[in-house]
Parts: structure tokens; C-alpha cells; sequence
């Protein structure tokens, strides 16, 4: 099974709220000295799945990154991790395009590369949440998807059963391939770099592709970023003590009871 | 195009509660706009739920086919088109659900148009539409510029007051019909225990409990004190990554955003992502062992100490009161 899993570095989510720095302009953060950004967490669950895909079927893993040149330590992580090939779009004119700008070159390069039998992608990336490339890629792919998937119960010729999270359980859900999934963070543990993965990502060249590599033509942004604002949070607890923790929990459900609450 | 419409939903043949929300976000865009309010349901056998959903709209459009129960993200797309198509609107809210995330972008998509999705603030200028959300886990706040024909907003539950008792004007309704099979099949659906009885995002009462209960040994503590003061169980995003519990009772950005009248975080650190989804609580209480813990910083009321001493006398004394 041919597979290509879209990357995105991003920064760090475990950065505390109070170090979280915007950049002159006000349209990106920076991060703080010593946090390296990462690969997006759902794009490594996705990877984690192609991984076992080809572990269980065989075939060959392409993964794809769109970001400035910095984002070729998450696609050497991907190779560490198992990915055989790793292509990176490194055009300054799209690394800032919304969703659909994104999402529409992405699709250019599967093209290009060649329809894969699936497209794994992470349900969202955990920097702005936008959750909307993947379906981009799939209108431009004509490709049908399944989002968020936490699990591939089955791959049966052409078919693959997998389960799509709902708000109270699951549905289980039947998938004709070629086919596109929004992976959720329920389906795996992403694994870390083998010794020899890590070797191998050493080795690994990872190729640029500009738009025009691509054939993709300018669009017009149909989201335009205005600003980002840093949220400040200053309140305070009213601290319960007490004698013992017990006697702290006590004298807390005597408060809440106070105040209507239980 | 002209017009303001907002999707409503239901569970189970009856209105969400968001729907009303939906439905107030509208109201002001539409006054701000001077567009009129449309409003819309899509499902299988809608009549009760539009009774209820009075949201003050020019017409009430009901989208109802068999095949669009149990959901599948083909039949809704061609029902919200139905809707679209019906009445030209400008722009379109839908409540941000684990449904309109799969739906509403591929919609987009196909529409080529521009989407945000799941924001917390809507407003116009001029004609332009500036929506808000949080990003990066919650601590930053990013505003956008929507453009396109319609311009498509999904709408964070538990942000905006609800708009009820607005009595409506006329009710159309469209017949959805079944369409041709697709490469995507529904099999069947498995509903998992639901948290606490109650769909998490309309909970009353939360007891959330994080990576702090040291694992799913422990978890018993969170459900203890959420059955002893008849409350919902939740929980951070790395226990339900670490698959501690299903990632159903997940609160926060990635998770569900609640706005119960209390909430109660056991062993939570309080990363943004996870502050953003609880935004909307009335009270917050924090329970660490790390009296530096950010999650203190949201708190209402905190509580400095083991949990394992703690919850269990707070559980004994709930139970006194409660009788």
C-alpha cells in the first residue's frame, strides 16, 4: 500500500502561556530560546499509522511538509521514525497561504508524486486548530475522507474499515481507497526514532519544491490573518486549607454547598 | 446574497441547545449586516425541533431526509446545499460539533470559499466579516478576515447567550433526497457509556481529572466525586491520549469546550489548550499537589494537597449534605 502522510512543524504546544511571544508584525509567535518547534502530534499519529500500514501490507511512505526551510528537522524525524521519502515544499509565496492556498498545493504535489492508495493527514494542527487542509487536498484529489479517524479496524482489497470518533461512541465506517483520513490521537502512540531510523534521516535528502514545481498558479487568500493578540490571565484562587487534605475537601464541598453549587 | 443563516442541531430528534446559540450569534450579525436572519435544521422528522428552535428567522428552512440520521458527512453536505441554494445567504454559522468539523470544510471546499472554524467572536465592518478564535492552545487570541460567496463560520458552543422565544416567520420545507451510493458507507454505530448520563458540553456539573492521578489506577477518585455530587466526568488531553479513559470525556480546544456552573480539575496543570475549553465555566476549582500549576490561575477556588486525601472527605461530605 502506497501511503503519503502531510507533515507540519509547529511550535511546541507544551510551551507554558506566560513564555508565548508574538514576532514584530503580530502574525506568528515566537518561540521561546531553547524550544525547538515540533512535528505536529496528529501528523505523528498519522505517521504512526503508515508505519504499521506498510509493517502489516508492505508499500512505501511519502512524507510531505509545506513550511520554510526549518521544517526539514520534522521530515528527518519522519524519515527517523520510518518514512521512506520526504519532500518539502519550501515556497516563501505559500508558506503563509490560508487553508485553502495550502491544501491546493498539497494536492499539486500528490499529483506530482503520484496518487498514493491513501493519504493519512492529522485531524488538525495544534498551532491555530484550523483543521481545514486536509479536506482542501481532498476536493482538489476528488478523494473521499473519513475525519477523526481513531482507528483501521480492517483493510480488505480496495476497502478499508475504520472508526470514526462521535460525540457518545463511534460509527464504524466503510472507506473505498484510493481515500484521504484525519487521524485522531486515539488510534496509536506515535513511536520515537530507532538508532538506525536516526542514521538513516541523516542520510536522507529531502527535496524543495517551489509552486512552479508544482504548477500552481497564484490565488487570491480567501482567510486573511489580521492579527494575533497574546491572552493574559491574572486571576487568583481563594485557597481552601486545612488541617489535612481531608479536612480540605470537606471544608470545599461546605463552600460549594454554600453557593448553590452542590 | 444577502442574508445571515445559521444551521441549528439536534441529538436525538431534539434541539441542541447550541442551536440558540447559533442563533443569537446570528441575530447580531444580521442587525450589524442589515441582512435578514435565516435559519436551518437538517435531519429526519424535524418538526418538534423547530418548534423549539425559535430563533426570531425570516424563514426557517427544515432539510429532512431519512438518510440524514445517522449522520454521514455526504448526505448533510447536500442538504446544507439545499439550504444555501434556497436562500443566498452571505454568510453561514454552524455550531462547531465533532459533524460540522468533518462537513463544513469539505463544503468550503466545494463551494471555494473561505471558512474559519470554531470561532469565539463575529463581528462586521463595513461589509467584511471579522471573526476571532483562539489559537496556539488558547493563549493567543487571532482574528481573521472571511471572504467569499457565502463566507462560512463554524461557532464555538457555550460562547454566545442563547436567542429564545424570537417567534419565527415561515416554515420551508425541503425534502432531501437519497443520493447515489458513495465510496464512503456508514456500517453501524457503537454509542460508548455517556459521560455521566449527560452530553459533556451541556454538563451543569464537571470532575475533570489530569495526568496528576499518576494513571488509570486511579481514576476511580474522579469518578467517585462526580457521582457523589451528581456531576459529569471529564478529562485533559493527555489521559485520554494515554487512552486512561475514552477520549469522549476529552475538555478542552481539541476536546469539548463546556461551560458548566461548576468544574472541578483534579491533578490538571492547566495547559492553554486545555483553559480555553473551560472558558465558559461559572466556578472553577483547582485541586494539585503543585500550588504553581497554571490551572490555579483560572481558578475560582483552590485547593493545595493530594487529591487522594482530599476527594475522598470532600466525597464523604457532599454525601452528608446531599443526603
Amino acid at each position: 500500500m502506497n501511503i503519503i502522510v502531510t507533515v507540519k512543524q509547529v511550535a511546541d504546544p507544551n510551551i507554558p502561556p506566560a513564555h508565548i511571544q508574538l514576532d514584530p508584525d503580530g502574525k506568528r509567535i515566537i518561540s521561546p530560546f531553547g524550544v525547538p518547534p515540533v512535528m505536529n502530534g496528529y501528523d505523528a499519529n498519522a505517521l504512526e499509522e503508515a508505519i504499521r500500514l506498510k509493517e502489516a501490507h508492505g508499500g512505501k511512505i511519502t512524507v510531505l511538509g509545506l513550511g520554510d526551510d526549518t521544517s526539514r528537522e520534522s521530515l528527518k524525524m519522519a524519515v527517523a521514525m520510518g518514512a521512506d521519502t520526504a519532500i518539502l515544499i519550501n515556497d516563501p509565496d505559500l508558506v503563509n497561504g490560508d487553508s485553502a492556498t495550502i491544501g491546493r498545493a498539497l494536492a499539486a504535489a500528490i499529483k506530482k508524486i503520484g496518487l498514493p492508495d491513501l493519504v493519512l493527514c492529522g485531524r488538525q494542527s495544534s498551532d491555530t486548530d484550523g483543521g481545514q487542509v486536509l479536506h482542501w487536498i481532498a476536493e482538489s484529489l476528488d478523494l473521499p475522507t473519513v475525519v477523526p479517524v481513531t482507528k483501521i479496524e480492517a483493510v480488505d482489497g480496495n476497502q478499508l474499515t475504520v472508526h470514526r470518533l462521535i460525540e457518545d461512541g463511534y460509527q464504524r465506517i466503510k472507506v473505498e481507497l484510493p481515500a484521504l483520513l484525519g487521524v485522531s490521537s486515539e488510534i496509536n502512540e506515535a513511536r520515537h526514532p530507532s538508532v538506525r531510523g536516526t542514521m538513516a534521516a541523516g542520510r536522507a535528502m529531502i527535496s524543495g519544491w517551489k509552486a512552479s514545481d508544482i504548477g500552481l498558479a497564484a490565488q487570491t487568500p480567501k482567510v486573511e490573518l489580521r492579527e494575533l493578540q497574546i491572552q493574559l490571565r491574572t486571576t487568583k484562587a481563594e485557597l481552601i486549607e486545612g488541617a489535612s487534605g481531608s479536612e480540605q475537601g470537606a471544608k470545599l464541598a461546605d463552600k460549594l454547598h454554600e453557593m448553590g453549587l452542590i | 446574497m444577502a442574508g445571515v443563516l445559521v444551521f441549528g442541531d439536534t441529538v436525538g430528534g431534539t434541539l441542541a441547545p447550541a442551536s440558540l446559540e447559533m442563533a443569537a450569534a446570528g441575530a447580531a450579525l444580521a442587525q450589524a449586516l442589515n441582512e435578514p436572519l435565516v435559519g436551518a435544521l437538517i435531519g429526519d422528522g424535524l418538526d418538534a425541533a423547530a418548534a423549539e428552535f425559535a430563533g426570531g428567522f425570516a424563514t426557517l428552512h427544515l432539510l429532512e431526509g431519512k438518510e440524514l440520521r445517522p449522520y454521514t458527512a455526504r448526505s448533510a453536505i447536500a442538504a446544507a446545499r439545499a439550504a444555501i441554494d434556497a436562500c443566498k445567504p452571505s454568510v453561514v454559522l454552524f455550531p462547531h460539533t465533532l459533524e460540522t468539523r468533518e462537513w463544513v470544510p469539505r463544503l468550503a471546499a466545494m463551494l471555494d470559499t473561505g471558512l474559519v472554524m470554531d470561532c469565539t467572536g463575529l463581528n462586521a465592518e463595513g461589509g467584511d466579516l471579522v471573526v476571532s478564535k483562539p489559537v496556539y492552545g488558547g493563549g493567543v487570541m487571532a482574528q481573521y478576515v472571511v471572504r467569499g460567496a457565502p463566507r462560512l463560520v463554524t461557532v464555538r458552543t457555550g460562547v454566545f447567550e442563547a436567542r429564545a422565544g424570537a417567534a419565527s416567520g415561515a416554515v420551508n420545507k425541503i425534502a432531501v433526497a437519497a443520493s447515489a451510493a458513495g465510496r464512503v458507507t456508514l456500517i453501524d454505530e457503537h454509542k460508548a457509556q455517556a459521560a455521566g448520563g449527560v452530553r459533556l458540553k451541556d454538563a451543569k456539573v464537571i470532575v475533570s481529572g489530569g495526568r496528576g492521578l499518576g494513571g488509570p489506577d486511579n481514576w476511580h477518585y474522579i469518578e467517585e466525586a462526580a457521582a457523589a455530587i451528581g456531576g459529569s466526568v471529564g478529562c485533559s488531553r493527555p489521559v485520554a491520549d494515554s487512552g486512561w479513559v475514552s477520549s469522549a470525556h476529552q475538555v478542552g480546544l481539541s476536546g469539548t469546550s463546556v461551560k458548566p456552573d461548576l468544574y472541578i480539575a483534579v491533578g490538571i496543570s492547566g495547559a492553554v489548550q486545555h483553559l480555553a475549553g473551560i472558558s465558559n465555566s461559572s466556578t472553577v476549582v483547582a485541586i494539585n499537589l503543585d500550588g504553581d500549576a497554571d490551572m490555579f490561575t483560572r481558578a475560582n477556588y483552590g485547593v493545595v494537597g493530594d487529591y487522594k486525601d482530599v476527594l475522598p472527605g470532600f466525597v464523604a461530605r457532599a454525601k452528608e449534605i446531599r443526603g
